[in-house]
């Protein structure tokens, strides 16, 4: 029969429109997230020109493989080497809102402390605020800024694997003699030091170490220097441009990392990823592991 | 001693001030009785510290009185309104304006601010403002600077723009501290004529006065000692003179020299 | 009073052109100007951005320079500086405990948000000037409310910076907060500094006649019949709004309050009737011209209009400083 004979080409054709229109209701979606200020922002459609003011999340957006939809960073991104090329606009303390505005983004991510999100939104720009701090909220914006892009649930999952099983190849390179090793992790040179509850304590003691500083202290206590000489540290983990006369501190020569020598001085790139709690906290860690192999592996 | 027709312009009446704070809290004037009679010039001699400053300031409604009251003309001073009472009473401040405030002021300007207590909140001086601070510029001579900064003025200059200012007030009773400071003889000489005009003209004049031989010039003086009234009452009379030479332990004599009595130090 | 007219026309005059040359300067130069009505984006840049920002930044002078105005005649200082009540302290704090509280808890989170931190400047600025009048008991002493002043700014200063030493990560927003920027200031911060700076003006001008009686001293402003106590107190209300909602929109910018009344009365003399409106003006005036420089000399970058007004007003006084001893 004349219909019989349609009657598979009709079902295909039938299911492909079907497969059309999901596929274009789908596309056009809105998406809806919830940010770190607890603000729900709507977007019509996923964005396709995105600002970021915050490294972690120029990252995080690179690592998920949309960096082509990044139209202007903040001053301090600089990984992964293309966005040098994007136009800068500002830092995430003093945006400037008239560049923001010009290159007409879609969203503009920032992070919660930054200043001129209320001046952005008055101005029609939707802006996502997110701040990650620890190793829990990594995960939580990675599927967050996964969301925002309109990619589906499943990239930011396989990304945050990637990144765990990292890490804990990290943890596993460091033999179990090396662990229970006490570590010191300055941040800058006041002192500032970053303890066992904030994310850089966090992955250190993932890779099995001891931090000397107690987690009653918060995340980045500013210590007396005695502190340290009295909890004689195995080694010292510090940013080359805070290193210049660490060593010369009064009563810092007889600390036991000073003493042999186990000093890890990281590079100002080696810094920046073991700072900026986003995707590249698998290769932070190793970076961590490296340096504890490195001065006491026998 | 008083003259019973002649009306009280002033009066206190057991009056006691101590200036000063906690510890150093020390006492001025010690149960002052006072009377000023209107329509004459009163002048307070004394040494330094004897209180005569802070009689005056008293007299003027300035300090808060712990104890005893002053009256002017009549009514008791803090039932006045501080209007009422800034168009009836006003005050030259010793020292001439001369922590730089005034400055950048022109000298119409500062002559002007005596107009205050007649002037509304907001309105700009009337005609009759300025006709009236005209008139005190002319009178003390302080006319031709009227469009000069008061900071660009001598002492004697900016001490008889402030007179200036004080005539502007058109008020009955005038009190003035140390008035003559920075006066070469001739504008002294006119200071004493200004007061006479005022005095005929049914005003009254207290003046602070360091200067002995012009307070023999007044009508009535007041010779102070020690936060102690020892002499009031009309200035020719010895028992005045005797009294002045005793405040200054008697390193001061009065002279006579024609109608007039001048002060020397022995 | 002519001269003080013609002054008046011409700070007004200038400002209206420099006014008209900042919508052309920022990031993108004239550019959005020619396009603008084409281009949706390129008018939201002039019209929205650009034009608040420059209008902006003459309201916050008008603000300093008329606060700067009233507290030389109250104190009768010529180096009396409107940030002299400690509100400059408060505003900082303030900023500094909203930042910390941000990422303290979720809580503290969204009451700092519903405030803003311009809210939180505000209050702090007022807050720190009613401090300073608790301390100095009451308006009656100039001496007494300067020092008290002074303690306040220092012991605020203080407690700012063990804001940022215990949470370390508001150090890098404090700084710029203490620079102060026009660039977050929009229609509504606008309209807020335009209502605040009229009433503030209107109070001033009928209260000039205290600043003018005390000019002589305060025994003659007190035997001219002025009640010093009230007067005294609503000026000093005047110097805390009006400071404190310039604080609150673009952070901390010094030396406008203390220099544009010396520049008024380089060019006349008058009375502070006048000079309050005058040195609105002249504030105005210079913080418009500091915008434009710290917004058009290395653009598309800024510099932070604070550091601009610090090195000129910084370099005026100075000359002031010279012409005096010589």
């Amino acid at each position: 029969m004349w219909r019989g004979d349609f009657q598979r080409e009709a079902k295909a054709l039938w299911v492909a429109l079907c497969v059309m229109t999901w596929a274009l209701v789908g596309q056009a979606q809105p998406i809806q997230v919830v940010d770190d200020r607890g603000r729900t922002v709507v977007l019509p459609s996923p964005p396709q020109r995105v600002v970021s003011i915050l490294p972690s999340l120029t990252e995080t957006v690179c690592e998920l493989q949309q960096c082509h939809r990044l139209v202007g960073v903040d001053r301090f991104s600089n990984w992964p080497a293309s966005v040098e090329s994007l136009p800068r606009v500002g830092g995430g303390i003093d945006p400037n809102i008239e560049a923001i505005v010009a290159l007409r983004p879609d969203v503009v991510l920032v992070a919660t402390s930054s200043r001129g999100t209320d001046r952005l939104e008055s101005l029609g720009v939707r802006v996502v605020a997110l701040e990650p701090k620890t190793h829990a909220d990594v995960q939580r914006v990675m599927n967050t800024v996964a969301a925002v892009l309109g990619l589906p649930s499943g990239e930011a999952q396989r990304l945050w694997k990637r990144i765990e099983a990292g890490v804990d190849a990290a943890a596993r390179s460091v033999p179990p003699t090396v662990r229970q090793t006490r570590v010191y992790f300055e941040v800058n040179r006041a002192p500032y030091a970053a303890g066992a509850a904030s994310f850089i304590g966090e992955t250190l003691t993932r890779l099995g170490a001891q931090n000397i500083i107690p987690p009653e202290l918060g995340p980045f206590p500013k210590l007396n220097p005695e502190f340290v000489v009295r909890a004689n540290p195995d080694v010292i983990m510090v940013g080359d441009r805070n290193f210049a006369g660490l060593t010369d501190r009064p009563g810092w020569s007889r600390i036991a990392a000073v003493q042999r020598q186990q000093l890890c001085v990281f590079s100002v790139d080696e810094a920046n990823v073991i700072v900026r709690p986003g995707p590249r906290m698998a290769e932070g860690a190793r970076l961590m592991a490296d340096c504890l192999n490195r001065h006491l592996a026998p | 001693m008083k003259h019973a027709a002649s009306p009280m312009a002033l009066q206190a009446e057991n009056l006691s001030v101590s200036l000063g704070q906690g510890r150093r809290l020390h006492p001025v004037l010690n149960h002052v009785d006072v009377a000023i009679h209107a329509g004459r010039w009163t002048s307070i001699v004394g040494p330094n510290g004897a209180g005569k400053s802070t009689l005056l300031r008293a007299l003027a409604g300035l300090l808060p009185l712990q104890v005893g009251h002053v009256q002017l003309l009549g009514k008791d001073l803090a039932t006045w309104s501080s209007r009422a009472r800034a168009q009836t009473l006003a005050w030259l401040a010793q020292g001439g304006a001369s922590d730089m405030g005034a400055d950048d002021l022109l000298v119409r300007d500062v002559a002007m601010l005596g107009r205050l207590p007649h002037q509304g909140w907001l309105s700009p001086p009337s005609p009759k403002d300025l006709a009236v601070v005209e008139a005190a510029l002319k009178k003390t001579h302080a006319w031709p600077w009227r469009d000069r900064p008061f900071g660009a003025l001598s002492g004697g200059e900016r001490q008889r723009v402030l007179l200036a200012r004080l005539l502007a007030v058109q008020a009955e009773v005038l009190l003035m501290d140390e008035p003559l400071a920075n006066l070469d003889p001739p504008h002294q000489a006119d200071w004493i004529a200004l007061v006479r005009d005022q005095v005929a003209e049914g005003g009254t004049v207290v003046s602070v006065l360091h200067e002995i031989s012009m307070a023999l010039l007044a009508d009535d003086l007041i010779v102070m000692r020690e936060g102690q009234v020892l002499y009031a009452g009309p200035a020719h009379q010895p028992e005045a003179h005797e009294a002045i030479s005793a405040v200054f332990d008697h390193r001061l004599r009065i002279h006579s020299l024609g109608d007039r009595w001048v002060a020397l130090p022995q | 009073m002519q001269r003080t007219t013609w002054l008046a026309y011409g700070l007004f005059g200038a400002a209206a052109m420099l006014a008209l040359l900042g919508l052309g300067v920022g990031s993108l130069g004239l550019e959005p100007i020619w396009v603008m009505l084409a281009d949706p984006v390129a008018a939201q840049i002039v019209w929205d951005i650009r034009a608040p920002r420059t209008l902006g930044a003459w309201a916050a002078g008008a603000l300093l320079g008329l606060a700067g105005a009233v507290a030389q005649g109250l104190f009768r200082n010529p180096l009396a500086d409107p940030f002299l009540l400690g509100s400059a302290s408060g505003a900082s704090l303030a900023v500094a405990l909203s930042l910390a509280a941000l990422g303290v808890s979720p809580f503290a989170a969204t009451w700092v948000i519903r405030l803003g931190l311009t809210g939180a400047a505000f209050v702090g600025a007022v807050a720190a000037v009613l401090l300073t009048l608790t301390l100095a008991r009451g308006v009656q002493h100039t001496f007494r409310l300067l020092l008290a002043g002074v303690v306040v700014g220092m012991v605020l200063g203080a407690l700012t910076s063990m804001v940022t030493i215990m949470v370390p990560e508001v150090l890098q927003a404090m700084q710029a907060f203490m620079l102060g920027s026009t660039g977050f200031v929009g229609w509504s911060a606008w309209s807020i500094m335009a209502v605040v700076g009229a009433l503030c003006l209107v109070a001033a001008i009928s209260l000039s006649k205290v600043l003018d009686g005390l000019s002589l001293g305060e025994s003659t402003a007190q035997s001219l019949g002025l009640p010093l106590l009230p007067l005294r107190a609503a000026l000093v209300a005047v110097i805390a709004l009006a400071t404190g909602t310039a604080v609150a929109q673009t952070g901390l910018i010094a030396f406008v309050g203390l220099a544009a009344p010396h520049l008024v009365r380089a060019v006349v003399k008058t009375t502070y009737s006048r000079l309050v409106g005058l040195s609105s003006l002249m504030g105005g005036l210079l913080l418009l011209s500091a915008d434009l420089l710290a917004r058009g000399l290395i653009a598309p970058q800024e510099i932070p209009v604070g550091v601009l007004t610090a090195i000129l007003g910084g370099g005026y006084l100075l000359w002031l400083m010279h012409r005096r001893s010589s």
